[in-house]
């Protein structure tokens, strides 16, 4: 069986998630990663060195800078035809481009595989993680979208596979980027971090973040929020943490002045060690916690930061 | 300009869903169903863009049972112009949905189509996009700002790290995430104008659409569900507990 | 803290199998009271409920309305909330067509009002108390001053008050103090009005008071009192708003509950005299007020209901949250739902409210039916009906809502005490509701004065044969839980026909039986009537449940009905066997020995 992995990157470097997708991959055949970029030639590079990748197709075009779906969607379904199986990571990059590719080759999608049960088997979340649906697909071809937090990251180094070249598709040219504004951080990304500290709206303020902040600085974590301090605007939205933001499922992860609504523990119940500070002794947070610490977060998450 | 709003109708979103003891799949019958919250979003910003004088006519569109009509009426609410429902006792995954909104595409022509990213049953994510596809269209997902001008759309993104503007030609397809508006509360009288605005109804067989599909559920099962930990009496305690204890610090 | 959800299933299931909307929507003008109809505005309605009131009705609870610099000033986010309210239409779910109004029966009103009250009963006595004096007006408002007014009270943009209590005059209104000076084309107010709920604020653009006042050569007592309206902003004549009337909150009461309603200190006239018009007659004032009063009453019925059902659901969302003890049956600490007298509260909690509603939407059926029935004969009986069923709203439905709200703190235990758990909110929010618009008392000696004995029985009989005739068929309903259900039922009613026929044959010899012995007949008639209606209930559930319905919410109803039946119902002996024997004791001991 042979798998093709649309890799993510910034023309410069791999992104974290294609590794998860790959490991995902490995389960179910012989891996290709396609990187298509401009001036993406150290992507392809990194790429081949990723352990368990056989191959790699590597086309650069001005058009694949900006990692536009439109354009990348007729290379992406003239390589599959090669292939058994197209995945990408589920991040909102291959959210994004997968299911215009799967309508193009008339297959039905499975997105956000958790699980890898046979060739035509996989496990994925419904209803906000409340359920998991074990679906079989009878199409020829199958096209996923793995949930990154459910596959171990592949090992960066130890393969050696070959980089060939691949002609470009026409530019389709129906979409221009007009700008981004990326999120400045030396903090790791929320969805590769080991440990990772939330703020909730108990944290009150834009202001007040600064104490979670020193917390994640001193821990080496991520930034987290739930929906309910985004939405107050205490941070940026691409901190949200839950079913409509960011799944997580990071080794620490210490939720602080967060209730536990129900969308918000969709996104972190994963995590290996929840660690959870509320002065409110019945938020459901606690339930879900290993370790729980009834206080108000003012007092005793400075006093952490200065203790460790 | 027209544009159209595919809508879902979907189990609420304040329900705990249960899944069935034989492991068949989620129990949804007696369960209080609503307008699926980003489809919701995705009516508001139609009317709005109507409202600013940048749409002529908005057309609420949805796929499924007769029960579907009362997810109509509530978009109707909202001030939409008309419905159509396209009618199949068969629940039907995205690219099938996809298929039979293009063959409706093709016989409304709207310039602009919206819909919600994702529904919150099946959370898959795809519909809008194997829309466009299936179009050839431009698509805008996961949109937080739409704006539009005579021939073009120009929408701001939510992103993986932060935010990402594209601009396109029209017609395109925008897919609705969260922050793109706040839904309103539709007024009374608006409620009841809904009840009389027309729902036109198609079979989906007339679409020439098949409701099959390659997807077969083998089961559906609880996720593992946690246990609480304990709770501990300081902050002392705690570091020691991450240290010693669980050793992720 | 738990979060409002409007039982909008249950608000459909009573419309329709107890307060027969279908044929309420026959009568020509509520056409468009259809089955869809209704869910979609309940929906709506259930959405701004929970979406916008209910997270508000804390925060207002701690923060209360304020006076600073003499406006008043609503808790954090009424004033954004009642603009939505008021665009969203909600002011003028009942309302003439000719005023804006959507036209649609009070049932679906008084089912909204539920919704209102439930998330935020302090919220809710705005838009009340702005529907009472729209009732009033379009009853006794002259042409003129309705053309004015009311189109902009029905819309929300302009609220009511209702001021009749002056210190020396609280149930006595005979002792209103307050004069009206004639002065050309109007009058000119001066006095003191206190409790004045909404008195003054600036959620809406202007305020219209409705206050009881009496004319220099007005007679003594009730028949000499008028009612007027006085604006807080003057009305030009092109309907713009133009000059500060002088009517001024003063201060402001501070009280057990409802804090985020303003209880105002109202001076007229303290200035320049405040500018007032006549409504109605001179000296009809009395009458006026009571259409208003009439309307309200049973829209505080509807406070009682709402607030249990949030009291009740915040309760069981703890309940099954909260882990404490074990119980039978069950391994390890358990939820304290588990606990069966966690669950007896529970359910008599959730009986008792639904036997409210129940009630207060029979009234509210009876209010559509005698104003809207074409037929003449349907529209006396029914007027009857509601006469009868009036203060039973009132007073046993606001009863409830102490009991409910009570347990509901009893079921938190310890917690339920504490106020950021919000349950005592509830509480001490719902203790007013039996003391204004007529206290309990004073709906108790309304129903046993007027309702009974003036009426020589009349309405109690009309009430008496049709519970008859329908217990008959119910005690032999084929399924054995519903036979029993009916003929517990039975039993309760002839304990009432008991009680009402010894008040008809002592009452009106001896007032004084009758007046100590008229609370325990009102809630004799309450408890009874609801074991009616929740038997009823009972076999419409049963009908549905026996034709392949496997919706919980069913056979849910038939063991609520049950529960009802065996726990709540024999209330009703223990209030006939007060009536008949409470006269001597109530009344003997000398003042002094108090």
């Amino acid at each position: 069986m042979s798998v093709l992995v649309i890799a993510e990157h910034d023309n410069s470097e791999l992104k974290s998630a294609t590794l998860n997708a790959i490991t995902a991959a490995k389960e179910l055949g012989d891996v290709t990663v396609l990187v298509a970029g401009s001036g993406s030639q150290s992507v392809a590079d990194a790429a081949a060195q990723v352990a368990g990748v056989s191959a790699v197709l590597h086309s650069d075009a001005a058009h694949y800078e900006n990692g536009i779906a439109e354009e990348l969607t007729p290379l992406v379904v003239s390589t599959a035809a090669s292939f058994d199986y197209v995945i990408t990571a589920a991040t909102t990059f291959g959210k994004n481009l997968l299911p215009r590719v799967s309508a193009l080759l008339d297959v039905e999608q499975i997105s956000d595989v958790t699980s890898v049960v046979s060739a035509d088997t996989f496990v994925h979340p419904v209803y906000a993680g409340n359920a998991l649906e074990t679906v079989q697909s009878s199409d020829a071809k199958k096209v996923l979208t793995i949930r990154t937090t459910a596959f171990e990251a592949a090992e960066t180094t130890g393969g050696s596979a070959s980089v060939e070249a691949l002609a470009a598709s026409d530019a389709v040219g129906t979409v221009t980027l007009v700008g981004r504004e990326l999120t400045v951080s030396n903090r790791p990304e929320l969805g590769a971090a080991e440990v990772i500290v939330s703020g909730g709206r108990g944290v009150g303020s834009a202001e007040n973040f600064a104490i979670i902040e020193a917390l994640a600085d001193k821990l080496g974590a991520a930034v987290g929020a739930s929906r309910a301090a985004v939405d107050a605007g205490y941070v940026p939205n691409d901190y949200q943490v839950g079913q409509t933001g960011k799944v997580v499922a990071p080794s620490l992860y210490i939720a602080i002045g967060i209730s536990g609504a129900i969308q918000h523990l969709a996104g972190m119940k994963d995590s290996k060690v929840i660690v959870a500070i509320n002065k409110d002794e019945d938020a459901p947070i606690f339930q879900v916690a290993d370790y729980g610490l009834v206080a108000d977060l003012f007092d005793v998450v400075p006093e952490m930061t200065g203790a460790l | 300009m027209k544009i159209l709003v595919p809508v879902k109708r979907v189990v609420d979103a304040y329900v705990s869903v249960r899944v069935k003891s034989d492991n068949t799949g989620v129990d949804t019958d007696n369960v209080k169903k609503s307008l699926n919250p980003f489809c919701e979003i995705a009516v508001e910003e139609a009317m709005r863009l109507k409202e600013k004088g940048l749409a002529d006519e908005v057309i609420v569109v949805t796929i499924g049972d007769k029960d579907c009509e009362t997810t109509l009426r509530s978009a109707l609410a909202f001030g939409v112009d008309r419905a159509i429902h396209i009618k199949t006792d068969n629940v039907l995954r995205p690219l099938a949905i996809a298929k039979a909104l293009a063959k409706l595409v093709e016989k409304e022509a709207p310039q602009l189509v919206i819909t919600g990213k994702q529904s919150i049953d099946a959370d898959n994510n795809q519909t809008g996009q194997m829309l466009a596809a299936l179009l050839n269209w431009p698509q805008a997902t996961f949109a937080s700002e739409v704006t539009v001008e005579a021939d073009k759309v120009t929408v701001t993104r939510e992103i993986d790290g932060g935010l990402e503007t594209l601009t396109m030609a029209l017609p395109a397809v925008v897919t609705s995430d969260l922050r793109l508006n706040e839904p309103r509360y539709p007024k009374l009288p608006n409620i009841m104008k809904a009840k009389k605005k027309p729902i036109e109804a198609i079979e989906i067989a007339d679409l020439g659409v098949s409701t099959a599909s390659t997807l077969a559920v083998q089961r559906v099962d609880e996720p593992a569900e946690r246990q609480a930990g304990i709770k501990v009496a300081d902050i002392n305690e705690l570091i020691e507990k991450l240290k010693n204890e669980a050793r992720v610090i | 803290m738990s979060n409002y959800v409007a039982p909008t299933k249950e608000l459909q299931f009573v419309m329709k199998e107890l307060a027969d909307i279908e044929s309420i929507a026959k009568f020509p003008g509520f056409e468009e009271a259809t089955p869809d109809m209704i869910e979609a505005i309940l929906e709506e309605a259930g959405k701004l409920a929970t979406h916008v009131l209910d997270p508000i009705n804390l925060s207002g609870d701690q923060q209360g309305a304020k006076l600073v610099d003499g406006k008043v000033q609503a808790a954090d986010g009424f004033k954004e909330a009642y603009q939505q309210f008021a665009e969203s239409g909600w002011t003028s779910v009942n309302m003439p067509e000719q005023y804006g109004g959507q036209g649609l029966p009070f049932l679906i009103q008084s089912a909204a009002t539920e919704l209102w009250n439930a998330s935020n009963a302090s919220f809710a006595l705005c838009p009340l108390l702005t529907a009472g004096a729209v009732e009033s007006l379009i009853a006794h408002g002259s042409d003129e001053l309705n053309a004015i007014y009311l189109e902009h009270m029905v819309s929300g943009n302009w609220t009511g008050t209702m001021n009749l209590t002056e210190p020396q005059a609280g149930s006595d209104l005979a002792a209103v103090r307050t004069q009206a000076t004639p002065e050309g084309d109007h009058y000119k107010i001066k006095g003191q009005k206190i409790y004045i709920t909404w008195g003054d604020h600036e959620m809406s653009e202007n305020i219209v008071h409705l206050v009881l006042a009496r004319l220099p050569d007005a007679p003594e007592g009730v028949k000499g009192i008028s009612l007027f309206l006085v604006p807080k902003f003057m009305v030009n004549a092109d309907g713009s708003l133009g000059e500060r009337n002088d009517a001024y909150a003063i201060s402001l009461e501070h009280k057990m509950g409802i804090h985020a309603s303003p209880t105002c200190v109202m001076s007229f006239g303290d200035n320049d005299g405040a500018i007032g018009y006549l409504i109605g007659e001179e000296n009809n004032g009395l009458a006026c007020m009571f259409t208003m009063m009439n309307h309200a009453r049973l829209e505080v019925g509807m406070q009682g209901v709402g607030i249990s059902d949030r009291a009740y659901q915040h309760a069981v969302s703890y309940a099954k949250e909260r882990t404490q003890g074990h119980a039978h049956g069950h391994e390890g600490r358990v939820a304290i739902i588990n606990h069966p007298d966690v669950r007896r509260m529970l359910m008599q909690m959730r009986s008792l409210t639904e036997a409210a509603r129940a009630i207060s939407f029979m009234s509210s059926h009876a209010h559509d039916v005698s104003h809207n029935s074409p037929d003449a004969e349907e529209r006396a009986y029914y007027s009857r009906r509601l006469g009868l069923l009036t203060p039973v709203s009132k007073a046993w439905c606001t009863e409830v809502g102490m009991e409910v709200t009570s347990l509901g703190v009893q079921v938190h235990g310890g917690m339920g005490y504490m106020q950021e758990t919000g349950a005592e909110q509830y509480m001490r929010d719902a203790r007013i509701f039996p003391i204004y618009e007529g206290t309990n008392g004073i709906q108790a000696n309304d129903l046993v004065g007027r309702k009974l004995l003036r009426d020589k029985g009349v309405a109690v009989n009309e009430l008496i044969a049709e519970l008859t005739e329908f217990t008959e068929q119910a005690s032999g309903h084929e399924n054995s839980e519903i036979a029993t259900i009916a003929t517990m039922f039975t039993d309760s009613l002839h304990a009432f026909e008991d009680a009402t026929l010894y008040l008809l044959e002592t009452g009106s010899k001896d007032p004084n039986i009758a007046a100590a012995a008229a609370f325990n007949y009102m809630m004799c008639m309450g408890v009874m009537t609801g074991g009616w209606l929740m038997t009823k209930s009972a076999v419409a559930a049963q009908a549905e449940i026996d034709g392949g319905n496997t919706d919980a919410f069913y056979t849910s109803k038939v063991t609520t009905a049950r529960f009802y039946a065996e726990q709540m119902l024999p209330r009703v002996l223990a209030h006939k066997t007060a009536v008949l024997n409470g006269e001597e004791s109530t009344m003997t001991m000398a003042v002094d020995a108090f």
